[in-house]
């Protein structure tokens, strides 16, 4: 990565300050990201970047050769156009693109802080990224030397290149079915994983049922005290490629048979799972994570002006791009996710301190209350909320006076002409102080939130208070505020939890009503999709399905010894919604060149019969099938089909939760 | 980088999964590629995962200002967008294409029909300088050939060259004058000249003549060694050069034709021509086309629609129109002259094809369009028949021409029921082409 050149050079110039101010205010925000190195790249080399997932160099194969082409021709027509890429070590490497505008940088660049924060705060990404050093990844380095060990292994004269790549697009196949809720780290050390530990933590989370009982079940639990834990029906192995690992043998096309696998082969195998591992956080943090980043972008780009008045309009446009791709856009859902948190919180806080006000009880509080004075009082203080250089006395009497929301030593510098205060305003003020000028409820659509509030919200509120007549007048009360608590309150979720436990803590029926969210179906009546629920339960399940497990059907090994042939018995844990069929055969192909010996997948299908079939479509409803449990087998030729045996229809089937939203009456 | 190693890696899996060309010609998705650039749909590029089915997937949406009712319908569902942070492989593998660029498409088609069409050059458009392999007699001193000069000279040398202690052998015969002896050499094909013979008689010793009886004895006892025998014993110092041995090098001049093609496609638009049909004439079309601009250096297209009366239009209209008239074909003909007249076909090479469901208005293909299709000098005329589903009664016009010009080898009639013809229909038309000479 050159940045000799003359354009990157002067960008790299341009861009020292803003760098520095970008993460001045992202700690004074109260975000603690890891060191960024930014790196100017041109256009070639940001696709390239992108192609490789964001480092330098990656082992051989064709995949990353799709992704550049992909890439390339996205980017030709203007599609998709990337603006940065930053990979989650510490330090974190962040590229920017050379030609892109000024206003376009700077958003980069607080974006690019955000996610540095993220990575370095979300215990996710703890538990896969540290390597060696806790609190030290460098994922970089691993990379590398997994490209240097398999470029070795294609170029020895005794290995056939071919064989090398056969074997690793047979583990690519497999690169989801990894137990991702195991750090890779635990398996060295089992002792270290305290039982109670596990539970508690999973406790404080707050999970609901159906995360609990899909995710993180009892004998997810008990199978992580146990390394060596056998395989039963109740407790099958889902780190596939880990299995394959350790019992897999390798198939002698010439000699026809099962022979042990070489060791470069195993060696190989090791690597791209811990890759698979390392790259799990990332798949498993990215609505947060994106949420998150674009959160703090548009706070300091649009809020705090980071970009300059005559480069806002620019940003706008910046933003209008991202956020308006279609489809279920991450960075959208994210962002309205962590807004939502912030808005509840602060109104939680709100309305605990009304709540503590005399006369005023839940039962009156929608009458009792003039909303508008709300509003006003909860307005940030003047000086906080518009201060510019002019007001340089006034700061210096808030310092005297130790008003926690100035910055004593800025404001001083501030005195002494070292800084620019129409340019820079937030740098005078503290943590405290820009929550209180942010204050999430007092921007203009969010105005109606406090009085929007539920009585069963309410209720729940004041339903263990004590100390509920502190507060004389609704004004000592709202004088009272803690404007922090909605930033305190979202660093806090940033740092424990993932997409899944996010989706299901946070996305509130409140948030899916205000925000149009409803689920589709597919429709076999008429051949299209259409929008099957706006049930607040239904769209949560939805999401859940589509981001646990990375979206992917749960697959695990039951039996290592099916038949009592050595066969190996996967099965898919059915959940009500079906596998594609036709990739699941050719993926158990791969699975066959990993395991050397016949390999065989359980899965449920639904199957209409012929009757039910016209009947629906002569009424114009959906048929009603009936789940039928599969067996597939591959030999090593070809896939054959069987009847599954109802003990094992048992162990695979989900329990109560169901996927399909479809309503009764959907189309009638 | 590895990366280019990569691509590369990407693109041998693309070539090897890519459809058959003649898969691609009757079945294939034809809308993606252009006029320069063929796109054909790669088979399976993504490996295959463990993935949910995704019809019985569903999914999530957002409405756009305000929620819309269960049983409304949504468009088709579309994986998280606004992916900055690029993973690889996401994707789904429907849309993945192999580029080719005209000119391999007309090789590749070449090659799974077996064709050989040579693109005709038709105006010398410039000559220009080859490879220095012609000789010529005057020339700059850097380009003279000094291998020839050698190798005359030394032929020279070896013809003139002869074994100078035998002739002077036979000066020392009894009596025998210079004379004598060179008629005695030049009766054994020694290129010995007189002059030189006396002026060794004069250098010879007194005691030195008459040593020999007769020339004869001279002949029995004295070897006449070879010039080649001597060369190689004594080895060779001097070569003659000659001036007129020197040669000269010279480029070759390579004439250049510009190898022109005009193609002018005609459609019937007409009423009867409803959507299988058109397919099938698009189908046909527009490999021709490709195929035709991957062979020729320059290419130049014009499209014509007609029912009763013709008009000019645009590729990408040329196959979506449909009007409602009835049908003259000659009315495309006439127009199709006139454009014509702009390309000579001493300087073109022209192409003339014309697609429909063989439905004339009474009499006009005997009275205009074989006349016609006769008077307008083309390297090809083709006519398409689609009709799927068999012939109409009145559906005659392919029938007429073929009879009527079936036998030149510039005609070609060809007819396309459904998709599997195609690639035959092309292969007819192309390869009628190729009987004819230059």
């Amino acid at each position: 990565m050159r940045d000799e050149r003359q354009l990157a050079q002067k960008t790299a110039t341009e861009l020292e300050t803003p760098v520095k101010r970008a993460r001045e205010l992202a700690e004074k925000l109260g975000l603690r990201p890891y060191p960024v190195n930014y790196w100017i790249v041109d256009h070639d080399e940001m696709n390239e970047l992108i192609a490789y997932s964001g480092f330098q160099r990656r082992y051989p194969h064709w995949r990353w050769g799709m992704a550049y082409d992909r890439q390339r021709k996205q980017d030709q027509f203007g599609m998709g156009k990337a603006f940065e890429i930053v990979n989650n070590d510490n330090p974190s490497h962040a590229f920017l693109q050379e030609s892109n505008t000024h206003a376009d940088q700077k958003a980069v660049i607080t974006h690019v802080e955000a996610h540095a924060d993220f990575f370095a705060n979300n215990a996710w990404f703890g538990l896969y990224s540290d390597r060696g050093d806790p609190g030290q990844p460098n994922a970089a380095a691993m990379l590398e030397q997994h490209a240097a060990a398999i470029d070795r292994y294609m170029n020895d004269p005794e290995i056939d290149r071919a064989d090398v790549e056969r074997l690793i697009d047979a583990v690519l196949c497999l690169e989801d079915t990894i137990d991702q809720h195991r750090p890779l780290l635990a398996e060295a050390d089992p002792e270290d994983r305290d039982l109670s530990d596990i539970r508690d933590q999973l406790d404080e989370l707050g999970l609901s049922d159906d995360v609990r009982q899909n995710v993180f079940d009892d004998a997810w639990i008990e199978a992580h005290e146990d390394a060596a834990a056998e395989l039963t029906l109740d407790d099958p192995e889902r780190d596939v490629l880990a299995y394959l690992r350790d019992h897999g043998l390798a198939y002698d096309n010439s000699q026809q048979k099962a022979v042990e696998r070489e060791s470069w082969a195993t060696d190989v195998i090791d690597r791209l799972r811990e890759e698979a591992y390392y790259f799990a956080a990332q798949k498993m943090t990215k609505i947060m994570n994106e949420g998150w980043a674009a959160y703090w972008e548009s706070l300091m780009m649009g809020d705090e002006r980071f970009a300059g008045t005559d480069e806002f309009i620019t940003y706008a446009d910046h933003q209008a791009r991202v956020l308006g791709s279609p489809g279920l856009n991450p960075y959208k859902l994210g962002k309205e996710l962590w807004e939502h948190i912030e808005n509840t919180t602060n109104r939680k806080e709100v309305v605990d301190k009304l709540l503590r006000v005399e006369g005023i009880t839940w039962r009156n509080f929608h009458d009792a209350i003039d909303f508008s004075v709300v509003e006003e009082r909860l307005q940030p203080d003047p000086l906080v909320a518009g201060l510019t250089a002019s007001d340089i006395d006034e700061l210096l009497q808030r310092i005297e006076s130790n008003d926690d929301r100035f910055d004593a030593e800025r404001v001083e510098a501030a005195a002494a002409g070292e800084l620019d205060l129409d340019r820079y305003p937030w740098a005078v003020l503290t943590y405290t102080g820009l929550s209180e000028r942010h204050f999430s409820l007092t921007r203009r659509h969010n105005r109606q939130f406090v009085s929007q509030i539920s009585r069963e919200a309410l209720e729940r509120e004041a339903r263990y208070m004590f100390d509920d007549e502190r507060y004389e007048t609704i004004e000592a009360a709202l004088a009272d505020i803690n404007y922090t608590s909605g930033w305190d309150r979202m660093r806090e979720i940033r740092a424990s939890h993932n997409d899944v436990t996010f989706i299901d803590s946070f996305l509130t029926p409140e948030f899916v009503s205000s925000h149009n969210y409803f689920t589709y179906e597919y429709s076999q009546a008429t051949g299209d999709y259409r929008v099957a629920s706006i049930d607040p339960a239904d769209v949560k399940r939805k999401l859940l399905l589509q981001f646990t497990n990375f979206g992917k059907p749960t697959i695990a090994v039951y039996d290592g010894n099916f038949d009592n042939r050595g066969e190996l018995l996967l099965g898919h844990r059915y959940n009500g919604v079906a596998l594609n069929e036709k990739q699941a055969h050719a993926v158990l192909e791969r699975v066959f060149e990993l395991w050397g010996r016949p390999v065989n997948l359980m899965t449920i299908r639904v199957e209409y019969d012929e009757h039910e079939l016209e009947v629906a479509r002569r009424r114009g409803r959906e048929p009603n099938g009936t789940e039928v449990g599969v067996r597939f087998r591959y030999d090593g030729s070809e896939v054959t089909e069987h009847d599954l045996e109802y003990h094992l229809q048992e162990a695979i089937e989900a329990t109560d939760v169901d996927y399909d939203t479809k309503p009764d009456e959907w189309l009638a | 980088m590895g990366l280019r190693d990569d691509l590369e890696r990407f693109r041998e899996v693309g070539e090897s999964r890519r459809q058959d060309l003649s898969q691609f010609i009757s079945y294939g998705d034809l809308g993606q590629s252009t006029q320069g650039s063929v796109q054909i749909p790669i088979k399976i590029v993504d490996l295959p995962e463990f993935v949910y089915d995704k019809r019985s997937m569903g999914g999530v949406g957002q409405g756009q200002g305000g929620t819309p009712q269960p049983g409304q319908p949504v468009g088709p569902p579309q994986p998280g967008d606004g992916d900055e942070d690029g993973e690889p492989g996401e994707e789904g593998a429907d849309h993945e294409y192999y580029e080719m660029d005209p000119e391999e498409f007309a090789k590749e088609l070449d090659e799974e029909l077996g064709l050989e069409l040579e693109p005709k050059g038709k105006q010398v458009v410039e000559e220009i300088e080859g490879d220095f392999t012609d000789i010529t007699r005057t020339g700059p001193r850097g380009t003279l050939d000094f291998e020839e000069l050698f190798k005359r000279g030394l032929k020279r040398k070896l013809a003139m060259d002869f074994d100078e202690s035998y002739v002077r052998e036979g000066l020392k015969v009894r009596d025998a004058t210079p004379r004598d002896v060179y008629e005695w050499a030049r009766n054994q094909n020694i290129p010995v000249s007189l002059a030189w013979i006396a002026d060794q008689a004069s250098q010879l010793a007194a005691d030195e003549l008459n040593q020999w009886e007769s020339f004869e004895a001279v002949e029995e006892n004295v070897a006449n060694e070879p010039t080649i025998n001597r060369l190689r014993r004594e080895g060779l110092r001097e070569i003659p050069f000659r001036k007129q041995d020197e040669r000269f090098r010279y480029p070759e001049i390579i004439e250049k034709k510009e190898r022109n093609v005009v193609v002018v496609n005609i459609r019937d638009v007409s009423g009867s021509m409803r959507e299988r049909k058109r397919e099938l004439v698009e189908r046909t079309l527009t490999p021709l086309d490709w195929y035709l601009t991957g062979k020729y250096d320059t290419a130049s297209f014009h499209y014509i629609a007609h029912d009763a009366d013709a008009w000019e239009v645009d590729r990408p209209e040329f196959f979506g129109i449909r009007s409602g008239g009835g049908t003259k074909i000659s009315s495309a003909y006439k127009l199709a002259a006139e454009i014509l007249e702009q390309y000579p076909f001493s300087e073109w090479n022209r192409y003339v094809f014309a697609a429909g469901d063989s439905e004339n208005s009474s009499n006009d293909t005997k009275d205009a369009v074989i006349p016609l299709m006769e008077s307008i000098d083309a390297n090809l005329h083709a006519y398409i028949e689609t009709q799927p589903g068999g012939a109409a009664i009145n559906a005659t016009h392919a029938e007429e021409v073929e009879r009527q010009l079936g036998d030149r080898d510039n005609v070609a009639v060809t007819r396309v029921g459904e998709p599997d013809d195609v690639i035959d229909a092309i292969y007819d038309i192309l390869s009628t082409e190729g009987t004819t000479d230059d």
